[in-house]
């Protein structure tokens, strides 16, 4: 090869007179395209990403060389090498640009599930959530201050004379559900009461299986039934006088008492 | 091919659908948010404008080979743009990815 080129640098300086050799510069274009090309062509990114520019990058580094076999021909070399080196810098580019789109679909995905963990790291964070919920029970709840936190659920939960739950005390009762899931050390007894209608006796096993019932749905929604007491007290400790229907209305409950963080109920009455 | 060019520019005819494909990448390099700080970008301009000059002066050959080298000019300043938008893109988002990371660290 070196022994060719002052030949044809003799036989350009011939030929173009004044205007100079232009072998060498279109040479080194030559061989610079030619080094783009083979780097994209072997790089499986580019392939992938965009193949017609890569084609086409070997069409005008072909063209390039089949005219570099001609003498006088340097300005057209010069221009199929530079396509062709644009085309080789384009293919690049679109690949380094699809490479990113994918870093950023996963990295897209990566945040998504980190929010998810997230949301429930805080969710599950018993002082929030513990919290939050305690503020739930306490506005639903009154305090005693003999009896501690108490939370009353009013005879509209139950029909007349029976003893199952009505659907309306789903709420009420899957907070405290929540509640007592998130301060496992909580213990509650759960009081029945009736109005003095009816026989005592059937008051006593009435508040006491509406009681029940209320501890049954607590344990069917996962809470450990050794955290649970049931009392019933029938007629007794009414909190209204029971010679109006608004005041039987009132008498008819089931209250739970909660103990404190550390598990301490007061006695039953 | 060599015969042709050497033969010069009196052959060539006048390269319309070229000038066109040029003004076009031109149009959708600008449209992505290229600027002349690009400087692929100010070298498809600088080369078409000479192109349109080219045309002017029935200089076909030129015109065509100058047109050539700015759409592919404007198609790399274009390429350049996207691909920088993307790396900032991905930035951003792996700063928020850190931060997300750092707080779920804190939170266990």
């Amino acid at each position: 090869m070196s022994s060719i080129k002052p030949l044809v640098a003799v036989l350009c300086a011939g030929v173009l007179g004044l205007q100079g050799c232009a072998s060498e510069r279109s040479e080194t274009a030559l061989d610079q395209a030619a080094a783009s090309f083979q780097a994209v062509k072997d790089d499986s990114n580019v392939l992938r990403s965009a193949p017609r520019d890569v084609i086409r990058a070997g069409e005008s580094l072909a063209r390039a060389e089949r005219l570099s076999s001609y003498v006088g021909s340097g300005a057209d070399v010069r221009h199929y090498a530079y396509l062709s080196q644009r085309y080789s810098e384009i293919a690049r580019e679109h690949s380094n640009l699809v490479l990113n789109q994918e870093r950023l679909a996963k990295l897209e995905l990566e945040r998504q599930r980190l929010q998810l963990a997230l949301r429930e790291a805080k969710l599950v964070s018993v002082q929030q959530q513990g919290k939050w919920l305690e503020a739930q029970i306490v506005s639903l709840a009154t305090t005693q201050s003999d009896r501690g936190l108490v939370m009353t659920l009013g005879d509209v939960l139950f029909d007349t004379g029976q003893a199952e739950l009505k659907n309306s005390a789903s709420r009420t009762v899957l907070k405290l559900v929540q509640f007592l899931q998130l301060n496992p050390r909580r213990v509650v007894r759960i009081e029945g009461y009736t109005d003095s209608t009816g026989t005592p006796e059937d008051n006593l096993t009435l508040s006491r299986d509406r009681a029940q019932a209320v501890a049954d749905m607590l344990v069917d929604l996962g809470v450990d039934e050794k955290r649970i007491q049931v009392e019933g007290y029938g007629d007794q400790y009414p909190i209204e006088a029971n010679a109006s229907e608004r005041g039987r209305a009132q008498n008819r409950r089931v209250e739970i008492v909660f103990s404190d963080e550390k598990g301490h109920l007061g006695a039953p009455r | 091919m060599a015969l042709l060019a050497l033969a010069g520019c009196a052959t060539d005819p006048a390269p319309h659908e070229q000038m066109r494909l040029s003004e076009q990448a031109l149009e959708q390099a600008k449209a992505v948010g290229a600027t002349d700080e690009v400087a692929e970008l100010k070298l498809a301009e600088d080369k078409l404008a000479r192109a349109r000059s080219n045309m002017a002066s029935e200089s076909y050959r030129d015109a065509r080979l100058r047109a050539e080298q700015a759409e592919l000019d404007a198609r790399l300043a274009e390429a350049r743009v996207l691909t920088l938008k993307s790396q900032e893109q991905l930035s951003l988002l792996q700063s928020r990815v850190n931060r997300l990371r750092k707080q779920l660290g804190e939170q266990q």
